[in-house]
């Protein structure tokens, strides 16, 4: 029977076609990276390679498909399935998944993790925000199997009341944990802002790199970066530390510190209220005190003033009564020598000399002219007078007096 | 006053007492009236406050969402 003859194309397609056979998705290939290297950004290939059996397996992959960093020397398992590249004629193995094993490269794995993000910026401290002193909703981001759920709870019912917990169910370990974490926090982000929580709390017990990778798988950590609500993150004991840690806005040693963090206590907000109250008496209290003494000092000022107003009166009196007293005798002297003129040119004076004084009329007759024969004339003397009759008037012209 | 009787929102009462306590220490001179009137405002809301923290607790809702996917 002749054979027929295959071109190399066709060959290669039926081995293809072939390795399709293998059941790709339940086989993992578990050995040690060598020669890792990434193209323009994106196309990732290194060897596989089996220290016993020095076996190499040439491996392929692009950047996104490579969830978690690796390098020279880590162990990883992966999954993909093997092709031949017609062009070059090649063997390959196509990976979809790799991921480091053991404790070692797990620990190396988050290392690198750790640097990238830290390049980033995803750790800066800058960018921490602040939680609301007293939150009114907390989105919660835990199992509720995991004792930490209890624990929190616990410590917040301790502290504080009247919180909304909304809880969001997530396996906190095991393969469904990155995806649930990262669509609870997607869920959160996108309810309404009036319905958002003031603060998301990711939280878990306790363990191993192995037991703690979605708080450090870099989705995870980027959804904490990109939360618009402040994120507490609290993972284990006290010494254990995650990426999502270092990524949150706080990060509290254990899930409860994340509740002591995130609610004061009632006794201590209690204190802060009797201080402020205190102060604000003690402060009012100082001002009427204040307004007391400042009503005595207004008497004592008053009265001072008005001893002084006494005692300027008295000072503008004496005075007064001095200059009086000096010019009372010279105005005494004047009204004397006044007096003396005056009694020098009394007429009475000049009757008692022995003149005598002619009326007519009441008025006093200095021209004989004026009078009438006959008419009435009063004639005074120094002591009384008398009246008479005109019986001759002589000429006119002045009398010489002799 | 007017009688809000609506939920006391915690964090907006604790502040206005602080504001109102700082307000006290704002100034040399007191104005005395309007002391007194700050003073019987924050008297009310510690009053309010302390209540509020005597009688309410946490509620904890689950969220029914499935998250993965």
């Amino acid at each position: 029977m002749a054979l027929q003859a295959l071109s190399v194309g066709e060959f290669l397609e039926l081995v293809n076609h072939t390795l399709k056979q293998i059941p790709s998705n339940e086989v993992i290939i578990e050995g040690e990276v060598s020669d890792y290297r990434v193209a323009q950004g994106k196309w990732v290939s290194f060897d596989l390679k089996d220290e016993e059996a020095e076996a190499v397996l040439k491996c392929f992959m692009t950047t996104w498909q490579l969830k978690a960093p690796i390098e020279d020397g880590m162990r990883v398992q992966l999954k993909g399935y093997p092709k031949i590249y017609e062009r070059f004629g090649t063997f390959k193995m196509n990976v979809t998944e790799v991921s480091a094993v053991g404790e070692g490269a797990l620990r190396q794995s988050y290392e690198l993790l750790k640097k990238k993000l830290q390049s980033e910026g995803l750790f800066d401290q800058t960018r921490k925000r602040a939680l609301p002193r007293f939150p009114e909703r907390i989105g919660l981001v835990t199992s509720r199997d995991a004792a930490a759920y209890g624990d929190f709870l616990q410590i917040l019912n301790n502290r504080w009341g009247g919180v909304r917990v909304m809880h969001a169910h997530v396996h906190v370990q095991g393969r469904e944990a990155v995806a649930d974490i990262v669509g609870a926090f997607r869920y959160f982000n996108d309810l309404p802002e009036s319905e958002r929580p003031d603060a998301l709390v990711l939280t878990r017990g306790g363990g191993g790199l192995e037991d703690l990778h979605a708080f450090n798988d870099e989705a995870v950590a980027r959804a904490v970066y990109a939360s618009q609500i402040p994120v507490v993150c609290a993972v284990g004991h006290e010494r254990d530390e995650s990426l999502a840690d270092f990524v949150a806005d706080v990060r509290a040693s254990t899930p409860s510190n994340a509740a002591e963090r995130i609610v004061p206590s009632r006794q201590d907000v209690l204190y802060e209220i009797g201080t402020l109250t205190d102060h604000m008496e003690s402060r009012l209290h100082d001002t009427l005190q204040e307004h007391g003494f400042l009503v005595e000092r207004m008497t004592n000022v008053i009265g001072f003033i008005l001893e002084r107003q006494k005692e300027r009166l008295a000072r503008v009196q004496d005075g007064i009564l001095t200059r009086v007293e000096g010019w009372l005798p010279r105005l005494r002297e004047h009204l004397e020598g006044s007096e003396r003129f005056l009694r020098q040119i009394d007429p009475k004076r000049v009757l008692a000399r022995g003149y005598s004084l002619v009326l007519s009329g009441g008025s006093v007759v200095r021209d004989a002219t004026v009078l009438e024969v006959g008419g009435e004339i009063t004639v005074q003397f120094a002591a009384g007078s008398a009246d008479a009759r005109v019986s001759r008037i002589h000429g006119k012209g002045q009398q010489k007096l002799v | 006053m007017t009688a809000k009787k609506k939920e006391l929102n915690f964090s907006e009462a604790f502040k206005e007492l602080e504001e109102i306590t700082s307000w006290f220490d704002s100034e040399e001179q007191l104005d005395l009236d309007a002391g007194l009137k700050k003073f019987e405002r924050g008297l009310e809301l510690a009053e309010d406050l302390k209540k509020k923290l005597a009688e309410v607790e946490n509620k904890v809702e689950e969220i029914k969402e499935k998250f993965s996917q």
